[in-house]
């Protein structure tokens, strides 16, 4: 599908060396018995491939690392990396592309120079920053994108963004984009055809529920070590540091956060406060490791190099690994959905009890696991209900809270749901019971 | 995640009393979460031989090298050819041909891990399985992984690692463009550190002593309704099922409608109609009736049939095993596996909450002190040495323990009944390891490979009168498309399977594979067989 889109850049690359492509070449050179007959084998599809395509990693971590390996030993050539973050010494241990020396410095430029240095021809363009920088002309350039990230907030950005992008006059407007995530043994990859297929917003209650400790069991009733550790960096960090920020990768802050944590803990007798649980709680640290890191990142790259050459069907759409008891895997299509507020189309219905506040609307809104949103705005056609931002606003419409649900939207009105963490507007369709 | 777990990974990341992790522990703080000090000792204490510095056998180590492996040997005597140049990134691209592969690949592997050891052996492989001191050292690895060997020089190798159960496992890869299997050789794999994500039985149903003390001793009518709204559900559970055998001549809910009954009555005790911790005790209900008193495949394994060639480290496993058997059975115990000292968050006030973990930990004490002395009696030899962390970690994993036994490589395509009812029972699993089987074969007899050809050898295993599934063409005139190709991202893929298994093997932590695991990269699947 892709030998179509192209935008011509650069010329045969004078690092070839004959045999090079001797095993990728055994795919390009011939059809396999489930390839499409609209592959072209040959010259035109290594030409591609090679001289043309451009495709976006977005993450130059766990998975980015493996990620832009496998691609410029595909046979990409003009590759750009996108990361915001610098080198930890606790990325080492699966980040490959990185030495103890690298500790500090970017992701995005330490990883395109070493993959420069060891596949000479290929051109990795990095930029060291967030993906929120760039607008949809920047986006509008690449044939492909892969997601290798971690945050959830980045990945639903990137979906919106691509998903706005697709301008049905214009086939090139369809950016594919390939996702991965990997957490301990297990791990998926997908491919998304924004407004196509199912998208990343679409499948947002597959994820796991991030554990949220109920402020009051963290207050009054703390049982478990997490308690302890969420009662110091919830309650006792704002409280005795004031305005100053916490910063999770400063080692004295989790020292300080573990020592409170662990006095708590001797006063209710609750074992188990440790600064790795800690340093794990505050951080939200997902376990990884380099194995379910290159089966992921494999993944993906197979199916950016089957879209891109024709050469096989690509994964229709969701590909899941569970490496904890033998080998196990799912390949499924997740359906797209109707209500989905990215690619659905279609606005979410809500039901809300007529008794309900506007105050207990959103706390209904911040528990649902299909929206996942903290700190949303609300308001209805020419009405504001209530807006968490800018101060003299929000003291505005605080009173609102208080207010029934039901004195300000009628029986299915809509309401509009923004937050800084949502990247798109969420309308809801309220039925009342 | 347990206490007792999180403790092993405070002693692995933590060295100076401000509770700060060193160096080495805060470069491996994402996989001590995962397998802790005990998985990474066994890490580094490993030795492992690949044989072929082929794309997929530095893929795989390199997933090997980072998590911090003991030492590692590449057997290979090629010199780089231009197309390994192309396909590995463990080679200095241009500048690597003419030079032998696996010496080019070691310092680009290594440099991946300053703690990890090793070296290239250019060697072939067959020359080493000539001679009694190249068996010897083949056979002193604590596993063997080989890549796209010759047909002859793979059976060798597997006739040799079978032939001592004490010696390595053997993973075997073999790969083909998008096409690829992999097997791992032993005879068997015991684990205790299964890491099952099911919950150990609570004992609502045989309750210990004080926690049926406890139970019967709350006074539910006058008791301050804060408290009676904390009163954790284990406990509720326990009143429920003590009050309702009082009244069934000891027996537990049985149909339908005693089972409704159980629970109204459970949540007529409660005071306030939004007492969680009844809902809780309700949402937990089934444990009454639906828990075994063993777990079904614990119990099965207590009826193995000896195995002749179980390595000689599992001996410990099983004695403990037999030891509790026996536990189960001991009059004065519990009639069950020993309890698990885990206990679940519960909706609790902190009180009721540490007292009532303090009793499941004591307990879980008393019960494992009647296991050792089991143990100590029926196996007084192997108690007098056997590891005490051992023990622990085996009566703390109790309810979750799996004993592997493992077939020879090949011993799967010598079982025609076998190979045919997987056929129709898993088309394309079988399809692809028969294709991938045929081309081996092709291979080392240096002869072309084509789907004729193919068809025939495929013939050849499976014997006359099997209609071949369309899942075999599929794969046949895949293999045919590309039939030495080592392609990058099916090198990584494998990479990454292959170096989870040898991980797990290693670790003696969660569940390794059993048989072949077969990967179809077009379809995007993985699928297990044999
Ligand atoms: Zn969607």
């Amino acid at each position: 599908m892709m030998a179509a889109a192209v935008a011509v850049n650069g010329t045969a690359s004078s690092s070839d060396w004959d045999g090079r492509y001797y095993h990728v070449d055994q795919i390009l050179d011939r059809p396999g018995p489930r390839t499409d007959p609209s592959f072209l084998a040959g010259d035109e599809v290594k030409e591609f491939l090679r001289e043309k395509c451009k495709i976006l990693v977005i993450g130059a971590g766990g998975l980015g690392c493996e990620i832009l390996a496998n691609l410029a030993l595909s046979g990409f050539k003009d590759i750009h990396v996108i990361d915001m973050d610098t080198i930890d010494i606790s990325n080492l241990n699966r980040q490959f592309l990185f030495r103890p020396k690298d500790v500090g410095n970017s992701k995005a430029i330490v990883a395109a120079e070493f993959i420069m240095n060891r596949v000479p021809g290929v051109k990795v363009t990095p930029y060291f920053g967030k993906i929120q920088d760039k607008d949809e002309d920047y986006y509008m350039q690449f044939n492909l994108i892969i997601c290798g990230l971690d945050s959830v907030e980045a990945r639903r950005w990137i979906n919106a963004t691509l998903v706005n992008m697709v301008d049905p006059e214009n086939p090139e407007s369809l950016k594919p984009l390939i996702d991965g995530g990997t957490e301990g043994f297990k791990g998926q990859a997908r491919v998304i055809l924004p407004t196509v297929t199912s998208c990343y917003e679409c499948s947002l209650d597959m994820l796991n529920k991030p554990t949220a400790f109920p402020i009051c069991t963290i207050a009054n009733t703390p049982r478990l070590p997490e308690h302890c550790i969420e009662w110091a960096s919830v309650l006792e960090w704002p409280r005795v540091h004031g305005e100053k920020k916490m910063d999770t990768d400063n080692p004295e802050h989790i020292s300080w956060l573990y020592q409170i944590a662990l006095a708590r803990a001797k006063e209710f007798k609750i074992e188990g406060v440790t600064y790795s649980l800690t340093q794990g709680v505050v951080k939200n640290i997902i376990p990884a490791i380099a194995s379910t890191n290159a089966i992921i990142a494999a993944s993906c790259c197979n199916e950016a190099f089957k879209i891109a050459t024709s050469s096989a069907a690509y994964l229709n759409n969701y590909f899941m690994l569970i490496g904890t008891d033998s080998v196990y895997s799912y390949t499924f299509e997740h359906e797209k959905r109707q209500d989905c507020p990215v690619c659905g189309g279609e606005s979410l219905d809500i039901t809300v009890n007529k008794e309900w506040t506007v105050d207990r609307l959103i706390e209904v809104l911040v528990e649902r696991q299909d929206i996942q949103v903290k700190k949303p705005s609300l308001s209805a056609p020419g009405k504001q209900i209530y807006f968490q931002a800018p101060p003299q606003l929000e003291e505005a419409t605080r009173p609102n809270l208080e207010k029934k649900v039901s004195e300000l939207v009628p029986d299915g009105g809509e309401i509009t749901v923004t937050a800084t963490t949502l990247p798109f507007n969420l309308s809801l369709r309220v039925k009342y019971i | 995640m347990s206490q007792t777990e999180s403790r092993d990974i405070q002693q692995a990341t933590t060295s100076v009393a401000s509770g700060q992790p060193d160096a080495k522990t805060r470069r491996y703080d994402r996989q001590l979460r995962i397998w802790a000090a005990s998985g990474q000792a066994a890490l580094e204490a490993s030795r492992i031989l690949l044989v072929s510095s082929s794309a997929t056998s530095t893929s795989i180590l390199k997933n090997l090298v980072l998590p911090g492996i003991g030492h590692f040997s590449i057997l290979d005597s090629a010199i780089t050819s231009p197309a390994d140049a192309g396909n590995n990134f463990f080679l200095n691209a241009r500048q690597s041909i003419g030079k032998p592969r696996a010496q080019e690949a070691v310092p680009l592997l290594r440099e991946l891990n300053d703690a990890v050891q090793g070296e290239a052996v250019l060697k072939d492989v067959s020359e080493l399985l000539s001679t009694e001191q190249g068996k010897d050292w083949i056979g002193s690895f604590s596993l063997v992984i080989a890549h796209n060997l010759k047909k002859d020089s793979l059976e060798q190798l597997s006739a040799l690692l079978w032939a001592n159960p004490n010696g390595p496992p053997l993973i075997s890869v073999r790969s083909a463009g998008f096409l690829a299997e992999f097997h791992i050789q032993y005879h068997e794999h015991c684990v205790s550190q299964t890491h099952s994500e099911t919950a150990p039985s609570l004992r609502i149903t045989r309750p210990f002593p004080a926690l049926l003390e406890w139970a019967r001793s709350v006074d539910l009518q006058n008791m301050d309704s804060t408290d009676h709204g904390h009163l954790p559900s284990v406990v509720i559970l326990v009143r429920a099922v003590d009050e309702w055998r009082k009244s069934h001549d000891g027996n537990l809910p049985k149909t339908p409608a005693e089972k409704k009954e159980f629970k109204s009555n459970m949540l007529a005790m409660r005071v306030k109609p939004d007492e969680e911790n009844f809902e809780e005790a309700e949402a937990q209900a089934w444990r009454v009736w639906s828990e075994p008193a063993i777990p079904s495949d614990v119990q099965s394994l207590f009826s193995l049939p000896p195995l002749a060639t179980s390595p000689r480290h599992n001996a410990t496993f099983h004695a403990l095993l037999e030891t509790l058997a026996e536990f189960t059975k001991d009059p004065s115990g519990p009639g069950t596996l020993p309890i698990s000292a885990t206990l679940p968050d519960m909706k609790a006030d902190t009180k009721s909450y540490v007292q009532l973990q303090n009793l499941y930990r004591q307990a879980a004490e008393v019960e494992k002190n009647k296991f050792k002395e089991i143990f100590a009696a029926k196996h007084p030899e192997i108690a007098k040495t056997a590891n005490p962390d051992e023990v622990d970690t085996f009566v703390k994993n109790a309810h979750h323990l799996r004993v592997l036994r493992g077939k020879q490589l090949g011993a799967f395509d010598k079982d025609r009944d076998a190979i045919v009812n997987s056929l129709s029972m898993q088309p394309r699993e079988a399809a692809t390891h028969l294709a991938l089987t045929a081309l081996s074969a092709l291979l080392s007899r240096e002869a072309e490979v084509t789907v004729d050809a193919l068809n025939t050898e495929v013939q050849a295993i499976i014997g006359e009168g099997i209609e071949f599934p369309d899942e075999l063409d599929a794969a046949i005139g895949e293999v045919a498309r590309a039939p030495t190709a080592d392609l990058p991202n099916t090198a990584a893929f494998l990479g990454g399977l292959v170096a989870q298994e040898a991980i797990k093997v290693i670790t003696e932590q969660y569940v390794p594979l059993n048989g072949y695991c077969v990967v179809d990269l077009i379809d995007s699947w993985t699928g297990i067989i044999g």
